[in-house]
Formats: C-alpha cells, sequence, structure tokens
C-alpha cells in the first residue's frame, strides 16, 4: 500500500528536504506541494491523501486552522497530520488533536524514518492502536519533551520503567527518558494487559517480556527480550506467570 | 508612620510627666487628683502630638533638610509660633488652671500659662526636631546599605552572566565545524548532529538567563552534549553516566558541567584513539553534592605542558563556582593512575523546592 502525501510549508526548502527523504522510501508518494492554508485545504480535497505534512506557521492562517477546517466536514476522511515546525510550543495541542507526529526543524532523516514508521503501524492497526481498542480507558500515547525534542510515544515502544525518587525512568529501544510522574500513576494509565508492577519500583511492558528467572541466590528478575534483566519482588510472581501463559 | 502610634506615645509621654508630678506633690504634702493632672498633661502631649504628626506628615522634608539658616529663620519662629498656638488651644479646655487663683479671662491665663510652660513647649518642640532628623538619618542609611546590596548582587550576576556567556559560541562554533567536515564524508551523520545541536540550543534558549537548575536538567544536557561527541568520535569512546535518583532535583549552576566534559574530550580522545572512557558520577557526600568525570588519556602533564589548550573551560568553572559558593564550592583535578584524569567539583547541596517541571501528558 502506498502512502500518498502532501506537503504543506511556505518554504521552498522546507519542502523539498521532506520530498527528497520522502523520494527515498518506496511506499511514499508525494501527491502535492503547497505554500499556504487556503490551498493545502482545497489541495487535500482535491486528493484525498493519507498523510499531510502541515507547518504550523503559514502566511494566512495557521496549521491548526487547516485541522479546523478538515475536520469540519463530517464526510470527509480526515488524512493523518504531520506537524513540522520549528516552535516547541504547540506540541500538546498538536497532541490534542491527535496529530501522528510533531517534528520539530530542524529533524534528521532518521527521525522521519520514525515518524514514516509509526504511520505505516497506525495504518495496520498495529500496536499503537491496541490499547485504543480496550474502551478508551488507558493511555495509547505520551506526549514530553526530552533532551529538547517533543516525543509523541506509543506506549507500546516502552520496554519497561524504573521509578527514580520523584521521577521515573522510560526506556525505549534505544533511549532513555526523565519524566516527573509517579508509578501509581502510570500503573492506573496504562492498560494492565500490557503493563505490569514487578516491583515497587519497576513496571515492564509485558510485550517485551522474555522470561522470569530465578537467579541462583534466590532473587527473581524478569529478562527482557533485549536480555535486559528487571529486578522482581516475590509477591508479583504469580501474577506475571499467569498474564505470560495467555 | 501611622498617626495613632505619633500619638499615642506622646500621650504615653504625657502620662508619665502627670505620674511624676503626682508623686512629687504627694511627697510636699499637696493634695491634687491624679485624674486631674493626667488631663493637663495628657492633653498637652496629645496637641503636641497632633502637631508633630502633621509636622512628620507634610513638612518631614523640609525639616529633615533644612541647614542652620532654614532652622534660624524658619524654624525658630515656626517653633515660638507654635508653641503659643498650642497653649492657646490648652488653656480653652481648662478654664480653671491656675488653680487656687481667682478667676481669670481667658488673655490672662494664656500669660499665665505661657510664662510658666513656654519655655517646656520650646523643649518638646527642639525634642522632636531632633527626633525627626535622627530616624531621617537612619532611613537614609538603611536606604542606602540595601542600595549598596543590591548593587552587589546584580555585578554578581552579571559577571555569572558573562561567564555562562563565553560558553556557548564556543562550543557552538566548534559543533558546527563538525558538522561542515561531516558534510563532506558523511551526510546522515550530519544530519543527526545538526539535529543534536538543536535541541542543545533549544534547551539554551528555554532555560534564559537562569543561573541554578535542578540536576537532571543539566545532566540532559551532559548526554545530549555526550551523544553529539559521540557522533563525532564515531562511536569509539565508552561513556558511563551514573547519576543518584535522590539528586535529580539538586540545584547546579547551569552549564556547569558541560565544559568538565568537553574538557575530557580535548584532552583525551583526540590523543589516544583505542580504548578511551569516559565516566561521569555524580553522588551525595553528607551534605555535599559531588560530580566527577574520570577520562582514560595522558595524564595531567598533557594539561599543564598545554597550558593555552585549557582554554576558558576549567577556568570559568572554577569562577563561577567562587561567585556561587564561595569556600563551599570547589574543583579539584588530579590523575588517577594509568594517564587517568580525574576532575571533581563539589558543592553544597540545594534541593529545588517548586518542581515547576511541565509534565508528560497522556491521551484517553
Amino acid at each position: 500500500m502506498t502512502i500518498q502525501v502532501v506537503l504543506a510549508d511556505d518554504e521552498i526548502l522546507a519542502r523539498q528536504k521532506l520530498r527528497l527523504l520522502l523520494r527515498e522510501q518506496a511506499d511514499c508518494e508525494v501527491v502535492g506541494e503547497c505554500a499556504t492554508a487556503a490551498e493545502t485545504v482545497a489541495l487535500v480535497h482535491a486528493t484525498h491523501p493519507d498523510v499531510v505534512f502541515l507547518d504550523i506557521r503559514m502566511p494566512d492562517m495557521d496549521g491548526f486552522d487547516v485541522v479546523d477546517a478538515l475536520s469540519a466536514e463530517p464526510e470527509f476522511t480526515m488524512p493523518r497530520i504531520v506537524f513540522t515546525t520549528a516552535y516547541d510550543q504547540y506540541a500538546v495541542r498538536a497532541f490534542d488533536v491527535h496529530a501522528v507526529d510533531y517534528l520539530l526543524k530542524p529533524f534528521a532523516a532518521k527521525r522521519l524514518r520514525t515518524t514514516l514508521q509509526r504511520i505505516r503501524e497506525r495504518a495496520n492497526g498495529a500496536p499503537a492502536e491496541s490499547a485504543r481498542r480496550n474502551g478508551e480507558r488507558y493511555t495509547s500515547r505520551i506526549v514530553f519533551k526530552s533532551r529538547g525534542r517533543i516525543l509523541f510515544l506509543p506506549v507500546s515502544e516502552i520496554r519497561w520503567i524504573a521509578a527514580e525518587e520523584n521521577y521515573v525512568r522510560i526506556s525505549t529501544e534505544s533511549e532513555t527518558h526523565l519524566l516527573r510522574e509517579t508509578m501509581a500513576h502510570l500503573e492506573e494509565r496504562f492498560d494492565p494487559q500490557l503493563f505490569l508492577r514487578v516491583h515497587r519500583s519497576a513496571i515492564v511492558n509485558l510485550q517485551h517480556v522474555k522470561e522470569v528467572r530465578t537467579e541462583s541466590d534466590g532473587e527473581t528478575a524478569v529478562i527482557l527480550i533485549n536480555g535486559q534483566k528487571v529486578p522482581m519482588s516475590r509477591s508479583y510472581r504469580s501474577r506475571i506467570q499467569g498474564l505470560l501463559r495467555h | 508612620m501611622h498617626p495613632a502610634i505619633f500619638i499615642g506615645f506622646s500621650v504615653l509621654v504625657g502620662l508619665l510627666f502627670a505620674l511624676q508630678e503626682y508623686l512629687n506633690a504627694r511627697r510636699w504634702g499637696y493634695r491634687i487628683g491624679m485624674l486631674f493632672l493626667s488631663e493637663m498633661w495628657g492633653m498637652q502631649f496629645l496637641l503636641w502630638g497632633v502637631i508633630c504628626w502633621l509636622l512628620w506628615r507634610f513638612l518631614r522634608s523640609f525639616v529633615v533638610n533644612a541647614g542652620l539658616g532654614t532652622m534660624l529663620a524658619r524654624i525658630l519662629p515656626l517653633s515660638i509660633a507654635l508653641s503659643i498656638l498650642e497653649e492657646m488651644i490648652w488653656v480653652l479646655f481648662f478654664p480653671r488652671v491656675p488653680i487656687d487663683r481667682p478667676p481669670m479671662d481667658y488673655w490672662h491665663r494664656l500669660t499665665f500659662q505661657l510664662n510658666a510652660e513656654f519655655v517646656d513647649s520650646m523643649a518638646i518642640f527642639w525634642c522632636a526636631f531632633i527626633f525627626f532628623r535622627g530616624v531621617a538619618y537612619y532611613q537614609k542609611f538603611r536606604e542606602k546599605e540595601t542600595t549598596a546590596a543590591r548593587l552587589q548582587v546584580q555585578l554578581v550576576q552579571a559577571r555569572l552572566a558573562a561567564l555562562r556567556m563565553q560558553l556557548n559560541p564556543h562550543f557552538l562554533f566548534n559543533a558546527m565545524n563538525s558538522i561542515s567536515s561531516l558534510m563532506r564524508t558523511d551526510v546522515e551523520a550530519a544530519d543527526t548532529m545538526l539535529e543534536q545541536l538543536s535541541s542543545l540550543l533549544r534547551i539554551t534558549l528555554d532555560r534564559g538567563e537562569v543561573q541554578l537548575v535542578p540536576l537532571h536538567k543539566e545532566v540532559e544536557f551532559v548526554e545530549l552534549y555526550m551523544a553529539m561527541q559521540q557522533q563525532r568520535f564515531a562511536g569509539k569512546v565508552k561513556q558511563t553516566l551514573s547519576v543518584e535518583p535522590e539528586l535529580h532535583d539538586a540545584l547546579v549552576p547551569a552549564l556547569i558541567l558541560q565544559p568538565i566534559v568537553e574538557n575530557a574530550y580535548v584532552h583525551g580522545v583526540s590523543k589516544s584513539c583505542e580504548h578511551w572512557e569516559l565516566a561521569i558520577d555524580i553522588r551525595r557526600d553528607g551534605k555535599r553534592l559531588r560530580m566527577s568525570v574520570v577520562n582514560s588519556g595522558n595524564g595531567l602533564d598533557l594539561v599543564h605542558k598545554e597550558p593555552e589548550r585549557k582554554g576558558v573551560g576549567l577556568a570559568n568553572v572554577r569562577d563561577r563556582l567562587r561567585l556561587h559558593y564561595g569556600e563551599r564550592g570547589s574543583l579539584s583535578l588530579r590523575e588517577v593512575g594509568m594517564g587517568r584524569v580525574n576532575v571533581t567539583i563539589a558543592l553544597p547541596l540545594q534541593m529545588n523546592g517548586n518542581g515547576t517541571e511541565e509534565a508528560a501528558r497522556f491521551d484517553a
């Protein structure tokens, strides 16, 4: 399946960068480009793209006005929106209008590939949506700032979470992020079918758990698929084994 | 000053005089009612209290700044006039005074009263005058003192800001030069490094002029800086970073760690290129916070042989520690064997009370 893309940015070089990078992707096709919000609304109506890469500050209206204009029509299937901007202060607003991602300029090619991967996963109804299917009670994504970047992180990408005093450390495949959060709050917001508290100071994503092992000294630990070892309290043992058997 | 304080205080003084006269009169065998004495003295000082308050309220700067000439030409006549006025009002209230004399008309009584009390009234006025001058001098002195203190703080702030500014452009240009170089050899790496550099700038701009930041922010900055260096040295450096979780909210001077880490890269990795290591360890040591950066390399000799390469980095850190903490902050540089160099910063532990971090936001 090809992903049809519209690029909306008033800067020619910004569009060129996206065009060149998307050209490297076999399954992406740029179906149109535009420089103003009004043009964008018209072009999206004409081409019905899957994704719009949308600059927030444009000469006439801003990116959010485009989203409002498009979602005002009941019949119209909303394309997925990826905001591209040099401003970091609109992230939460973008998150609230269900944007797929928020690319802070300048972004590296690697970062764009992550975005495209998420778009593909969403199109396939893959993990990112699984929490949503569980009746919307639980969080499927979180947004936060880490190391000068904005992250729209699908919770499925979280491997495990460790408590660090007033903070929690979230580990993904390649990075860790420190957030001012409490374990109790995360436990409440995350789907218990996916996330399990295994220790006073550890929550693991069951999709990334390989096994539960008892060490020679009698201590139990959860071993993740990537080999990472997470300490475990004995009292949680029966719960996790029950869940892993599913 | 509130008028009630003024008037209350002067009436109190009046009552003390009344008590004194009452006791004196008893000692000499006279019988005179305490209530009556209190009324007379109280009224006199009440009138003076009101007069003084009016002076303080409306003529303060005139009274306080008057030179000798003005005192003689204006304030002396004013004091005479006010003393007479006060007696005129007072006499109105006490028609029975002087006691034990046949009834007199108002002007007679006034003359009598002025004969007896005029000098006292003048004394009261000039006492108040001296008191006002004293209070004004004291206020001016306090004002000068706070201004001096504020100036001192501003000076320190300005120097700290200047020291911080020295750091930013310096490493910014180095990073841009690395990107310029990578553009020719590895576009993908240059791209990533540019993104990292933007993130560093974004964090720096977000912080603004703040001098003290929570440790986790400083660590975040250093992590990003290290990731960028890793890009530059193609992942050849083994980096470790450990922070005691209870210290995430400890306050440290912004950008205090980065120059030390930069220094470690300059003196370590650019010289020896095989097994290169950089270890950052941040821990609590009683009431102090200790941050140590250890790098493998060629020991300290190198640092001493090439003083010009030491640059502004460590000297800058030392200056800033001194400005922030005086004797309680320190930076030490020592060799710890095998050519490894340990730079340790110690500073008083101070926790960030108001956690103003923006928390994560959840959907659904």
